[in-house]
This record gives C-alpha cells, sequence and structure tokens, in this order.
C-alpha cells in the first residue's frame, strides 16, 4: 500500500528537498522546522531588555553582572510541526478526464505530504471530508501513525451523495487546533471563493499556516467539447446541455476568474494557495510548492 | 416511369428520424459526467443549432433505406413498349368437338365443317406468327404447343375427332385467361362452335376475357328442331323380371308436337316398342313393364325413331343386373333365441322382400360359401373362431356388408370383430341415477336411419360402450355411449348395433320402427359394397379401388370400342377412371368386382339453340381489341405499353443498404464500447 502512494521515483525528487515551515509554532524537537516562537534552544536569537512580568529564569545573569542591566537572553527554537491534511472526497473529487482521477492524484498528493513529515518526525494528522467530516486522525508523531494514516487515505472514497462543504470540517479542525500548526486542505474547491476563504479563515487567526491545494482536471479548466454534449453534474445529478463555443469562451472565463478569486482572496488572508492539474506529474507540483516555500523562508 | 401508389410516397416524411435520432436523440442519450455545472448556463437553442450529424454515413444508409421502404410501397414502375407495338401475337383456334357437333348439315357433321372452318383461319394467319390448337369439349385439349409451323397445325386440327362431352364456354375462357397471363401476349382466338346457348356457364363473368385477347367467333349450323331420349328411369338391379318397370322420358326441343316410337333394346334385341306423343317443345314419357334380363350385367337401349339432324341422342343406354333374391346369412350361437327371431321377423315382414335369412352357428359360418351372401348378420357374439374372423374379414373387404350386435354377452370379446373398435363395457341406466336412456345425436339423413323418426320413445336400459376412434357414429344415446356405428373396410362397410336385436337392453324391438331399421340396414349394407352407380353421364368417374388398398393390384376399364382405357401403370395404381365416350365400358375393380357402366351424353347438348347475338357481341368485346401489328398506333393504351415494376430492383436495393447499415452499425457499436472500456480501465 505504502508503494502505492509513495512511489519511490515522487518521494526520490520530494526528499532532496526541505520542508521548511513559514511559521513555526509550539516545537519542541530541534529539527528542519524553525519555531516562530522563542524558546529553549542552542541558537542564540537576541537579547532582549526585562520587562516585569517576564520569567526571571530566562535572564542573563552574567550580563546583568556586566552591566548591571537585567536582560533576557532568547534563542530560536527548532520544533516539530503539527501537521493536519484535510481531503476533499466528495462526487466531485471523482471526476477523471485521463487516467487519473482528481481523488486519485489527492491521495497521491496527501500521502506524499505524510511522509515527508513522517521523515522529519513531525506530528500529522488528517481529515477526510466532504458534507460532513468522514474520517478523523488526530495529529501525533507515535510509531505507526504514519501507516494509520495510509489506511486512512486509503480508505478514502467519496460517498453516494456527498457533496462539498467546507463549513463543518474546518470547523472541526479549529476545535482541536489547540496550538499553531500547519493545515494543508487538498480539494477541488467547488464553490464561492468568499465562502471556501470564510471558512477556512479562522484556521488561519488562529496563527495556523494554511494551504490549499486546488486540485482540478485540465477538462475542468477548459473543456473539450466536440459539438455539443449532454453534461450531468457528478453531485448534484441535474444535467445541461452545453456547447463547445460556450465552453470555449464564456466558461473558460468564467473559471478563470474563479480560479483568480481563490487566489486573491487567499493571498490576501495570508494562505497559500496552489494549483494542482491532475495532467502534471505529482513530484513536479511538490517540488514546485516545496520550493516556494523554502524561497519565502 | 410511374408510382402504382403515390400516396406511399407521403412515408418519405419519415427520413425526419434519422435526422432526429443522429441530432437529437443521441446527445440526450448520452450524458458525460462533469463535477459542477456552475458555470454552465441552459442555452437549449444555442446548443442545437451547434448539433451536427454524427455518424455521418450511417445517417446516409438510414435516410436511403427509409426512401427506399417508400419508393417500394409507392410501386414505381416504367412504360415499357409492349408485344403488341412489336407485331407480336399468339392465335389460339378452338374447335368445339361436344356432342352436339355431331348434328348433320347436310352430308356432313358439324364437326367436318368447323374443322375446314379451322383451316380456312390458319391460311389467313402470317407466316411466323405462332398458333394453337385446342379442341373444347368437357374439358379443353391442346392439340398443339404455340408453334408456328402451319403443317403441324393443320394437321393437329384434322386430328380432332367427334366427342359425346358437354362443351362448356367456361372452361374456354379460363384457359385463355391463364394464357393471356403466363404468355403475356395479346390472343388472337378463333371459336369454331355451334354456340350452343346450354354451353354458357351459369354465370356470364366466366366467360370474360382479360385485355388483349380478340375473340373471334365462327358459328356453325343453325338452330334445329331435335327430339331426344331425355332420361330413362331403370333399377340398377332387378330380382323379379315381371315386375320391373322402366320409364323414359323423350323431348323435344325446338321441335313441333309428334308423336315417336319408342323401343325398348335388351342385348341388342327389341323387346318391346310403343308410341309416345311429345308435345311440342315439351315432353313425352312412357313405360315398359317386364325385362327379361339374363343372370348377370345386360346392355339395354331406349331408341326412338327420329328423322331430326341430330341421331346420337336418339338412343339412351342403361345398365341392369340381374340377380337372385339376396341371402342374409345369420350367425347366432343360439343362446338368445328371441334375436334371430325379431330380426328374421322384421326382414321378411314385407312380402315382396328381395332377402332371406339363412342361420348358421359360428363354427359352421366359417366354412360357409360366403359369395351366395349379400349380407352377413353376427347376432351378440361372445366367442369368435378365428377363421370365422378371418373369412368375414375377407368378406368384407371384397365388398360384402356385415351388421354386428353387440350386446351384452360380446363384452367378453375386446373389440368388434372386423370393425375393430373396442369393446370397452356395459352401462345400466339405473346405476347411472336414471330410469332409462332415450336417443342422443341422430344422423337423420344416414340411408340406415333416415326412416326410424329419430328413434322417438324408445327406451334404451343397457348398452355396451364401444370405441369410437376408428368408426363414424350415427347415433347415440342421450349420455353420449354410441349406438350405432359404420365403418368401411376395404369396399365394404360394418355396421354396429351396440345392443342385441331382442327386448333384453331396449323396448326398440316392440316398437313399429324396428322393421325399418331392420330392412333399412340390410339394404344398405346388401347393396354389394360401395353404391357405385352404373347409368351415368359422359365424363363421369368409376372408382377403382378404395384409397392406398389394393395398390399394385391390376384393375380394367375396357370402353364402348373395346379399347384400354388405363395404361399399365394407371391399372395397378389409378384410384378412379374417366368414362368419355357414350356407351357401355367393362369395369373390373381392383377388388375383383365386374360392373357394366352405360354412360349417356349430357342431353343438354341436344338443345342445338344457339346463343344471342347480343351474347355472343358481348362476349367478343370482354377481351378488348388487339392490334394486329400493321398499325401499332392504334392500339389501344392498355396494349400499348406494359408498365414493367422496379420493385423488385428497389427491394434488393433496400436489402443491400439494410446490410450496409448493420455493419456501419456494428462497427461504430463495437468502437463506443471499446471506447468506455478503456476509460473505466
Amino acid at each position: 500500500m505504502i508503494q502505492r502512494f509513495l512511489d519511490p521515483a515522487v518521494l526520490a525528487g520530494i526528499s532532496s528537498l526541505d520542508l521548511v515551515a513559514k511559521t513555526v509554532v509550539d516545537g519542541f524537537i530541534s529539527g528542519l522546522h524553525e519555531s516562530p516562537d522563542f524558546g529553549f534552544s542552542q541558537e542564540f536569537a537576541e537579547y532582549r531588555q526585562y520587562v516585569p512580568g517576564d520569567d526571571l529564569r530566562h535572564v542573563d545573569w552574567n550580563v546583568y553582572a556586566r552591566t548591571d542591566r537585567t536582560y533576557l537572553k532568547r534563542f530560536k527554537g527548532e520544533t516539530n510541526t503539527l501537521l493536519t491534511i484535510l481531503l476533499d472526497t466528495s462526487k466531485s473529487m471523482k471526476y477523471g478526464s485521463g487516467k487519473m482521477e482528481k481523488l486519485e492524484y489527492a491521495k497521491f498528493l496527501a500521502a506524499s505530504l505524510v511522509y515527508l513529515a513522517h521523515l522529519q518526525r513531525d506530528a500529522t494528522g488528517i481529515v477526510v471530508f466532504d458534507e460532513d467530516v468522514r474520517n478523523f486522525v488526530p495529529p501525533s508523531s507515535r510509531q505507526g501513525q504514519m501507516m494509520r494514516l495510509m489506511h486512512t487515505i486509503d480508505a478514502a472514497v467519496p460517498g453516494e451523495s456527498s457533496r462539498t462543504d467546507f463549513t463543518k470540517p474546518f470547523s472541526h479542525v479549529v476545535d482541536f487546533l489547540r496550538k499553531r500548526s500547519m493545515v494543508v486542505a487538498i480539494s477541488d474547491f467547488w464553490e464561492d471563493p468568499e465562502t471556501v476563504i470564510k471558512a477556512v479563515g479562522p484556521i488561519r487567526a488562529r496563527g495556523s499556516e494554511l494551504v490549499l491545494f486546488h486540485v482540478l482536471d485540465p477538462q475542468e479548466i477548459v473543456p473539450k467539447i466536440k459539438g455539443s454534449a449532454l453534461y450531468e453534474d457528478l453531485e448534484t445529478g441535474a444535467r445541461l446541455q452545453v456547447s463547445s463555443s460556450y465552453a470555449q469562451r464564456e466558461y473558460k472565463d468564467k473559471m478563470e476568474a474563479h480560479l483568480e478569486g481563490i487566489k486573491t482572496k487567499a493571498t490576501s488572508a495570508g494562505i497559500d494557495y496552489f494549483l494542482c492539474d491532475t495532467s502534471k506529474p505529482l513530484d513536479a507540483s511538490l517540488r514546485k510548492y516545496l520550493a516556494i516555500r523554502t524561497g519565502r523562508l | 416511369m410511374g408510382l402504382f401508389s403515390p400516396w406511399f410516397l407521403g412515408g418519405l416524411f419519415a427520413v425526419g428520424l434519422p435526422v432526429w435520432l443522429h441530432l437529437l436523440k443521441r446527445s440526450k442519450e448520452d450524458p458525460q459526467l462533469f463535477p459542477s455545472l456552475m458555470f454552465f448556463e441552459h442555452r437549449e437553442t444555442s446548443s442545437v443549432m451547434h448539433r451536427r450529424i454524427d455518424y455521418l454515413l450511417l445517417f446516409l444508409l438510414r435516410a436511403a433505406m427509409l426512401i427506399l421502404l417508400a419508393l417500394l410501397f409507392a410501386h414505381p414502375f416504367i412504360r415499357q413498349s409492349s408485344a403488341a407495338q412489336r407485331g407480336d401475337r399468339l392465335t389460339v383456334v378452338a374447335v368445339d368437338r361436344s356432342f352436339s357437333m355431331r348434328t348433320k348439315e347436310g352430308s356432313s357433321t358439324r364437326l367436318d365443317l368447323a374443322k375446314e372452318e379451322a383451316q380456312k383461319v390458319l391460311a389467313g394467319v402470317p407466316t411466323g406468327t405462332k398458333a394453337q390448337v385446342v379442341a373444347l369439349s368437357g374439358i379443353l385439349e391442346a392439340m398443339t404447343q404455340q408453334i408456328s409451323d402451319p403443317n403441324e397445325l393443320r394437321a393437329a386440327i384434322a386430328a380432332v375427332k367427334e366427342g359425346d362431352s358437354r362443351a362448356d364456354f367456361g372452361v374456354l375462357a379460363r384457359y385463355l385467361r391463364t394464357l393471356r397471363e403466363q404468355a403475356d401476349i395479346p390472343l388472337e382466338v378463333h371459336l369454331i362452335s355451334d354456340l350452343q346457348k346450354s354451353a354458357q356457364p351459369a354465370g356470364f363473368a366466366d366467360l370474360r376475357l382479360d385485355d388483349g385477347t380478340k375473340l373471334v367467333l365462327h358459328p356453325i349450323g343453325k338452330a334445329a328442331p331435335n327430339w331426344s331420349v331425355e332420361s330413362v328411369n331403370a333399377p340398377a338391379r332387378l330380382y323379379d323380371p315381371k315386375t320391373v318397370r322402366i320409364n323414359a322420358t323423350i323431348a323435344g326441343f325446338n321441335a313441333p308436337a309428334a308423336t315417336r316410337n319408342v323401343s325398348l333394346i335388351l342385348n341388342g334385341k327389341t323387346v318391346g316398342s310403343k308410341q309416345v306423343m311429345v308435345d311440342a317443345n315439351g315432353r313425352g314419357s312412357v313405360e315398359f313393364v317386364g325385362l327379361e334380363a339374363t343372370y348377370g350385367y345386360n346392355k339395354c337401349e331406349i331408341k326412338i325413331d327420329s328423322t331430326d339432324s341430330l341421331a346420337a341422342d336418339d338412343r339412351y343406354v342403361f345398365s341392369v343386373e340381374r340377380t337372385d333374391p339376396k341371402k342374409v346369412l345369420f350367425i347366432d350361437d343360439g343362446r338368445h333365441p328371441k334375436s334371430q327371431k325379431f330380426f328374421a321377423a322384421a326382414l321378411t315382414s314385407d312380402p315382396d322382400s328381395e332377402f332371406s335369412v339363412d342361420v348358421l352357428r359360428p363354427e359352421v359360418a366359417a366354412n360357409a360359401n360366403y359369395s351366395n351372401y349379400t349380407l352377413a348378420v353376427l347376432s351378440e357374439p361372445s366367442n369368435m373362431p378365428a377363421p370365422l374372423t378371418a373369412a368375414l374379414q375377407r368378406y368384407v373387404e371384397q365388398g360384402g356388408g356385415l351388421m354386428v350386435a353387440v350386446g351384452v354377452d360380446s363384452v367378453a370379446l375386446s373389440k368388434v370383430p372386423v370393425m375393430d373398435v373396442p369393446i370397452q363395457g356395459t352401462k345400466l341406466a339405473t346405476r347411472s341415477g336414471e330410469r332409462f336412456w332415450s336417443i342422443g345425436d341422430f344422423d337423420q339423413n344416414h340411408q340406415v336411419l333416415k326412416n326410424l323418426d329419430h328413434m322417438n320413445g324408445v327406451k334404451f336400459y343397457q348398452s355396451v360402450t364401444l370405441g369410437t376412434d376408428k368408426a363414424n357414429v350415427l347415433a347415440r344415446l342421450s349420455d353420449g355411449s354410441p349406438l350405432v356405428l359404420e365403418r368401411r373396410v376395404g369396399e365394404g362397410f360394418v355396421l354396429a348395433y351396440a345392443a342385441s336385436f331382442d327386448e333384453r337392453q331396449n323396448d326398440l324391438p316392440y316398437k313399429p320402427i324396428y322393421v325399418p331399421f331392420v330392412q333399412d340396414a340390410v339394404k344398405y349394407l346388401g347393396g354389394g359394397g360401395v353404391n357405385q352407380p352404373v347409368n351415368v353421364q359422359v365424363d363421369s368417374a368409376v372408382e377403382l379401388r378404395a384409397g392406398v388398398q389394393n395398390q399394385g393390384v391390376s384393375a380394367e376399364v375396357l370402353d364402348p370400342d373395346g379399347n384400354r382405357v388405363l395404361s399399365l401403370e394407371e391399372s395397378a395404381s389409378a384410384p378412379s377412371a374417366m368414362l368419355t365416350k357414350e356407351g357401355f365400358y367393362d369395369v373390373k375393380t381392383a377388388a375383383g368386382r365386374r360392373l357394366l357402366v352405360a354412360t349417356h351424353a349430357d342431353r343438354r347438348e341436344s338443345d342445338l339453340t344457339v346463343m344471342e347475338p347480343e351474347t355472343q357481341e358481348l362476349w367478343s368485346s370482354t377481351g378488348g381489341s388487339v392490334d394486329t401489328g400493321k398499325n401499332p398506333a392504334k392500339a389501344g393504351v392498355n396494349a400499348d405499353s406494359t408498365p414493367w415494376s422496379l420493385a423488385p430492383y428497389i427491394l434488393v436495393l433496400l436489402l443491400l443498404v439494410a446490410l450496409a447499415e448493420s455493419v456501419i452499425a456494428n462497427r461504430y457499436l463495437r468502437s463506443s464500447i471499446h471506447t468506455e472500456e478503456t476509460i473505466k480501465a
């Protein structure tokens, strides 16, 4: 099963990159992730003048002896990151015009992220959702966690009447996010951008890092229709007669506006947004993502 | 180019069906799944506008199929030049050789004159034109094929001989209609006949000729006074030569009142002569009493002296068989003496009865000489010695009659002797909750039962149940049990009566109808097998063998001239023979019976009245006119051109297109399935 998700060719490319979090949260183990907080660590960060209320244990008494001033010695805190993956399994994710469905692509992406996090000993969890939370594995770095996550990812299938609803799963995540962490949402985001950002906003507000992977089939971005075709909505079952001219012009414009809307609103809300084309190799998407994050750090 | 049924071209609108299938239907039948339609809008009109015809070849084939189908129903045709325009025609010379053509016209008969006229007609036929000679009588005899050899045609006319049959113009018209249909060529028909009115069929429609048939009538002779012996009423068998009565009717056609001498001739010797007054265009009858015929068949004849032109109908032949009073063999074991007493009393109650009864025990009857008996009666048999069964079987198959009274004692047997129907048991009316049964189904028209007044009032207390799978049931009791059954075995008949002859099972012996029941049954069975008439009209048939029996056994028929009628093969297999001449036929059936059958011509031939001129003209005009080829431009429309139907060619084309459509559609279907499987994989 691991072999299925973690294709060696994919993992070979990903292992050479560092997964560097933008925001360091409550980390304890020094490692690759840089904590956003100062704390106990080996690497010095700065001195700060004592103000009443500071913990006296952090006062650098040597400096006080030399200068008779009280300064607090601060270190860069290196810690393990809490990574939570939100995987959308709504019926629309079952679509695929080529050999790979969107859900399959999303599973590979999630598994790759889990594996990378495991290599860095990050506590990882997952939430499988559609219109409700279907499965939830809390973040943990215990032994066997990776296998549990892999089983969970593998078992994720779209339900019979499942439709996407971001409100419930994201509020669920907000409930258990007591620490600042990193949340990765993988979905096709067939929803109004305003609604999406509104649903994920509370996570960002708590100081957690949020990354949106927008998984789309190339046929969804620009449908290629010969003549006319009868389309049936995967989630609602509604049918509509569609002509090629409409798909080539008006639909394309609407889709571009939709993608731009999500991207703009996400960026303005401090959310990372990445569009994943299922026709592109998975490792390329990850590599691009990690390169971007590294560069930002 | 034309159309027989142009309204069917409305079917061309059906071409819209494949258009609909290829433009609309297909897209609605194959919806494509899509994650979300939130960016699509409902624009039906613009969508339809952009639809294109898919599978263009398949569409064209389907449209072609419908067009061809509509054309096929419209039945298109092309006019092509007819045989008349090409100058082709077939001349048919029909010579009447019926009985009336024996009439003398001067020193020649009408047939001689007809043949001369036919030769003249043939002389007028252009060289190279095909012609056919046919002889008309009761049947139509083609004397030649459709040939253009004048010598052969003339020889065929010369070979036409006098006949004794009655002419029927309906037969000729039917033949000409068939010929016109098959030959598809104009006919010019010359009928050379005395055009008797009596030769017309019952309805004028039977004389109708198809278009393209030109009828030219050549009347021979004219109406002339004629007297004939119209009918003779004489018994086929006589037992007492002194009491036999022979009635003859003499008729005059177009003749004044006259007195005629009538002679009765027996075996070539005149045995009686009388005079009869025949009214003008009327009839007179004469009766002869007594006929000292010899034993066996006798050739008899009624003859009148007449000076009319048709002498052949002045005599009327008939056959009479003289036999002794017939003996009835009553086979009885003596256990119920009343049966014999009742039966014999009923049979001999008439002083003039032609039957006498001989009683024999079963064990003695096996060795009896059955040729002395006209009928055998088995009274309530309870034990049938094998030799007796075999003797009775042989006797019946050769034309003898057998009557079996199946009484209560006969239940010991499994089957009714000779008749071979099973005896299933006995029934008592009282055990069925009834005091007695009455008669149920009853064949009132059968010769045995016609004088029994439906057996009203007869009470049946007990019956013997018989199987009915092989026999005809003539009467049943009210509970459905068969009472009287009949079966033909070989040339004879077996009659089974499901009761005894005495009063133990019913009260029939006490009823007056018991006498006619016994007498009619004996007369019916004692007639000597199948009652073949021995005095018949010409063109009647005589039966030589019953069904498939006696196949391979030779039968023989000698005509009045002493010639064999049947070939060697026919004598071994023919079921019957046609009697076509007037006179006496010696017939030996396959079963060995000998008959002397007298045949006389149909007396309607004696009426020499000619068809009315109006009728002749009307008949000639039914076939339309036929161009002789000299002036094709004057030919009628119907004869000008023949519609040449294109339907067979369209049908073949339709089949080919349907085949191509199946192949193409199958190919598209396979590729579609393959694509779906690939996507699923």
